[in-house]
């Protein structure tokens, strides 16, 4: 039994209200009016006797009213018999290790590792100690244990990595330990062991964690700022020069609190081989821009990174990208053979235009298609041509479902068929020619459609070509509209095939129909739809720790070696398959096995916020964080004991009782021999009487 | 001797009549259900009032001092004959105004006088009112026409106010000029002497005197329990008591004083009859119409 608020024990006192009023009851009362007091002056009458209480069961009654009220008020809870107090020998620890990249300072991370294993060998052999380590995602190296050995051996083993910091994510490792631990209304304390930096606060407001768990931070950081530099590649552009093919890098030295600028050196690397060399003077805040020389571009897939010299913080001081330098689309453009040249002029130019990745088209006439043929095509354009039927379309249709991109656009020539490949989204319903009313445009497009992506921040741009003739399509297996002309019919239609997709456009890319080749939204959109169709996107020089890789289609059985010499099979489903950036380095994709030529690799670096070490106090830290909420506990939480009381709700009980109190209270003082001794009832004067 | 039904003379019950001339006359009507009227009748003097004179008039009753003022014949005639002037005396101390069943002490008082009065005037009395508290405070002069205006008086009067019996009973005893009856209605919070002595002044101008003693069920029983200020109605002195502690000695002093009282009285020649509120009105009637029979004999 306990009170939520004890200190309203303190109107325990006002019990001595009715007690006094009891003992100066007569003198307050109205008096009883008698004919004579002849006889009872008479008698002698102790002044003792009418100070003392005559009505006990009533001052009882009144007595026990106040006291339930004070009750009632100081909410009484009632622990549970399963959750009860664990005895001081029972402590629960939970020590939570910081193992992000900025951990890595010069010996920070020692003094960590001191400071956490001083806190597991200060525990009683009965206590209990969990070890989870945490940069970006939570390991429990070690369960809730009373062997300390266990502990301090799971902590001999571990190492600052490569990732970013979220403290979110270790609390919530704690959490989960104290909830499956069950310790009931016991409290489980928490040493975050961490540098303390401010760039681990995201998703740490409004976390909820039990009242019971008492957080206790180890800052090892020290309070004055940490000087820092950091290094990222944001452009590595292939060039020609000189008719050979050349790689300029350029990078961007970040350097935080360093007093005053300090020159440095910068060296880039190409597949391991020193490439190039720079030395800068950075600027004492902020960023500073090193281009290297252009240097010979490696063929296949490229590896580089660029370093500086190493800092306090020697994790990020390196910057590691990749790209293909034969990086290219292979599109078939399948044109009737009654096409002429500049019909698909605009479309050809446009296609070849951009790099990474770049587009290779190949113009071939439909009796061409055929399996051999679609090796290595990543998309295939019908320009106003029907798909091949026999043998040829069930090459296209099997090309498409394991991941090839199919676009059919429909123009005059499609419109006098009646006929729909199975494979295709739409069929088309007729043409139409709205020269008299200066042509059609775009009307209702979806801009938060993929395919539509370049154009969100200006919609504008699709509606503005104009269309004097264009098919109008209907939606036919499964279809799914993207976008739709101003007179209601669809413009774009897509579905997919298996792993593939198949885009039915309704919209003229020819300058004869209409003027789309000429306006600003046609290059984009062309080159959106062949990445689009493809399944490709535009390859970063590198990502960071804590993302995702979205494999390419093109590994049918992906195998992923990671940058720590882990191989992740990833398990495909039917969209798409990724990989979990946890460690800076080369990911490198291959296809069943990883012998071999890789399909692709992609340089992961770290997070550059995490490059920032400035810190922040333990109330900073804590000041996101909810206490006691439990709608956020499982029902095996141990429960708050605001929660408890509120669960229980023993003040409604209480407060029940104290107004059955009260009735009995108040029909014992108007009831019986004390309603006819007081008050006095009296009969009307003898004038008002007979 | 036969009884009267209790309802027609439950005090709770007439207390529902507001007229008193009504109540009067139930209470003796019901009383008198059954009683045999054997009081004699005797001869009156008092005057009434004067007629002109009519051929055949008894000469002896022409009125000769009229004549000679007025020239002119006018008879006198007289009252009835009555046995007996009797009046009423009423005490109206605030002491009175008490009552825990339903009735005052006052109320009874009147209820019993109407009674009285209204028997009293079937009988052929005079019948007179006084009502005291201090002193005198409404008189009705005995007679025979005075029913009406004693009714009338007691109806209006009220119980308020110290009381004292011997200034009034002094005053009445010289009021009375002639033998007659008193009826004193008191609830007797005065010493035995003083009533007494009250008695003894009556008693020797010739009245009889017939004492009732209104008495109310929570003076006779003391049943209080809790503890309370008690307050007198007519000094206001206030005392805290217990009564669980004082209900025994209460009624012992309250017995012994009624038992003094009573034969102080006695012992004046006064007739005491002592009347408690919850009891019906009869006892006090048949104590009324020995006292008044008794005397009939004397005469």
């Amino acid at each position: 039994m306990g009170f939520l608020v004890p200190a309203f024990l303190a109107g325990l006192a006002a019990v001595v209200v009715p007690i006094v009023l009891h003992l100066r009851h007569r003198d307050k009362d109205t008096p009883h009016r008698f004919p004579s007091l002849m006889f009872v002056e008479r008698l002698p009458i102790r002044t003792a006797q009418r100070r003392r209480i005559t009505d006990w069961p009533l001052l009882l009654l009144r007595a026990l009213a106040i006291v339930l009220l004070v009750l009632a008020f100081a909410r009484p809870l009632w622990s549970r018999p399963g959750v009860t107090h664990a005895s001081a020998g029972d402590r629960t620890v939970i020590v939570l290790l910081d193992r992000s990249m900025s951990m890595g300072h010069t010996g920070v991370w020692q003094r960590a590792v001191n400071e956490a294993r001083n806190a597991i060998a200060g525990l009683s052999a009965t206590d209990r100690v969990a070890l989870v380590l945490f940069d970006e995602e939570a390991e429990i190296a070690q369960p809730l244990t009373t062997d300390r050995n266990l502990a301090i051996a799971a902590l001999a083993k571990a190492k600052p990595g490569t990732a970013g910091t979220r403290y979110a994510a270790g609390l919530r490792a704690a959490r989960q330990i104290a909830t499956d631990a069950r310790t009931g209304m016991a409290p489980v304390d928490v040493v975050l062991v961490t540098d303390m930096q401010r760039s681990g606060l995201a998703g740490l407001a409004g976390l909820d964690i039990p009242s019971t768990m008492r957080v206790r931070t180890v800052a090892l950081s020290p309070t004055a700022p940490r000087a820092n530099a950091s290094v990222a590649v944001t452009e590595a552009r292939p060039i020609t020069s000189g008719g050979r093919e050349r790689l300029a890098v350029t990078a961007h030295v970040t350097s935080r609190s360093t007093s005053a600028g300090r020159p440095m050196t910068a060296m880039l690397r190409l597949n391991g081989r020193p490439s190039g060399t720079r030395v800068i003077t950075t600027n004492a805040s902020g960023d500073t821009k090193v281009a290297f020389e252009p240097a010979a571009l490696p063929a296949g897939l490229v590896r580089g990174e660029v370093t500086i010299d190493a800092d306090s913080l020697a994790a990020d001081d390196t910057a590691r990208f990749t790209l293909t330098s034969n990086d290219e689309v292979r599109v078939l453009l399948v044109a009737p053979d009654d096409a002429e040249r500049d019909e698909t002029l605009y479309i050809e130019r446009a296609l070849a235009v951009g790099r990474a990745p770049s587009v290779r088209l190949q113009r071939v006439r439909p009796s061409a298609i055929d399996a051999d043929e679609l090796r290595d095509i990543a998309l295939v354009l019908f320009w106003d041509s029907p798909l091949p039927n026999g043998s040829a379309g069930d090459a296209l249709r099997a090309w498409t479902t394991r991941g090839g991109g199919l676009v059919q656009l429909a123009g005059r020539r499609l419109a006098r068929r009646s006929t729909t490949a199975a494979i295709l989204p739409a069929s088309v319903a007729s043409f139409a020619d709205r020269s008299d009313d200066r042509g059609g445009s775009l009307g209702d497009v979806r801009i938060d459609h993929p395919l539509l992506q370049p154009f969100r921040e200006t919609p504008a741009a699709l509606v503005a070509p104009r269309f004097l003739r264009h098919a109008r399509l209907e939606p036919a297996n499964g279809g799914e509209i993207v976008a739709r002309f101003d007179d209601g019919s669809a413009a774009i239609i897509e579905r997919t095939e298996g792993t593939g997709r198949v885009i039915e456009l309704g919209m003229p890319l020819d300058a004869r129909a209409g003027d789309f080749p000429l306006q600003p939204a046609y290059l984009p959109f062309v080159r959106r739809l062949v990445l689009y169709a493809t399944g490709r996107a535009a390859t970063p020089l590198a990502r960071a720790t804590g993302e995702t890789w979205l494999l390419p289609a093109a590994a049918r059985e992906p195998v992923v070696s990671t940058p720590d010499g882990s191989i992740v099979r990833p398990a495909r489903d039917s969209r798409a398959t990724s990989v979990p950036l946890r460690t800076a380095g080369i990911y490198v994709l291959h296809d069943g096995e990883t012998r071999g030529e890789p399909v692709a690799q992609l340089a992961v670096n770290t997070p550059p916020a995490e490059s920032d070490l400035t810190a922040i106090t333990e109330a900073e830290l804590l000041a996101g964080v909810r206490r006691g909420d439990a709608s956020t506990m499982t029902s095996e939480a141990p429960p708050a004991p605001a929660d408890i009381e509120r669960q229980q709700g023993l003040w409604r009980i209480v407060i029940g009782v104290l107004v059955a109190l009260l009735i009995l209270e108040m029909l014992m003082a108007s009831r019986g021999w004390r309603a006819v001794a007081n008050p006095i009832t009296t009969l009307p004067s003898s004038g008002e009487g007979s | 001797m036969p009884t009267a039904p209790a309802s027609f003379l439950d005090p709770a019950l007439l207390a529902r009549i507001s007229d008193l001339a009504l109540l009067a006359r139930t209470v003796v009507d019901g009383f008198m259900h059954g009683q045999h009227r054997s009081m004699r009748k005797g001869s009156s003097t008092d005057f009434a009032q004067h007629r002109p004179y009519q051929p055949g008039d008894d000469l002896r009753r022409i009125d000769w001092r009229l004549l000679g003022r007025t020239d002119r014949f006018y008879m006198k005639e007289f009252e009835a004959d009555t046995n007996a002037s009797v009046i009423f005396a009423l005490d109206s101390s605030a002491s009175m105004d008490y009552g825990s069943r339903g009735v005052t002490k006052y109320d009874y008082g009147r209820f019993l006088i109407a009674s009285l009065a209204w028997l009293s005037q079937a009988q052929g009395d005079r019948v007179g009112l006084a009502t005291f508290t201090g002193d005198i405070v409404d008189v009705v002069p005995p007679s025979v026409r005075h029913l009406q205006l004693l009714l009338h008086t007691l109806g209006r009067s009220k119980a308020t106010g110290a009381g004292s019996l011997a200034t009034p009973v002094q005053r009445l005893a010289h009021m009375t000029s002639r033998a007659g009856i008193t009826v004193l209605v008191t609830d007797c919070y005065e010493s035995p002497e003083e009533l007494g002595r009250c008695a003894d002044a009556l008693r020797m101008r010739g009245q009889d005197l017939i004492i009732f003693h209104v008495v109310d069920a929570a003076e006779r029983d003391f049943p209080f329990t809790a503890a309370a200020t008690f307050e007198d109605s007519e000094s206001k002195t206030r005392i805290a008591v217990r009564p669980d502690d004082l209900r025994k000695r209460y009624l012992e002093q309250s017995r012994s004083h009624h038992a003094a009282v009573a034969k102080r009285l006695v012992a004046s020649g006064a007739d005491y009859v002592r009347v408690d509120t919850d009891q019906p009105l009869d006892r006090a009637l048949h104590a009324y119409l020995d006292r008044r029979l008794a005397r009939s004999r004397v005469r």
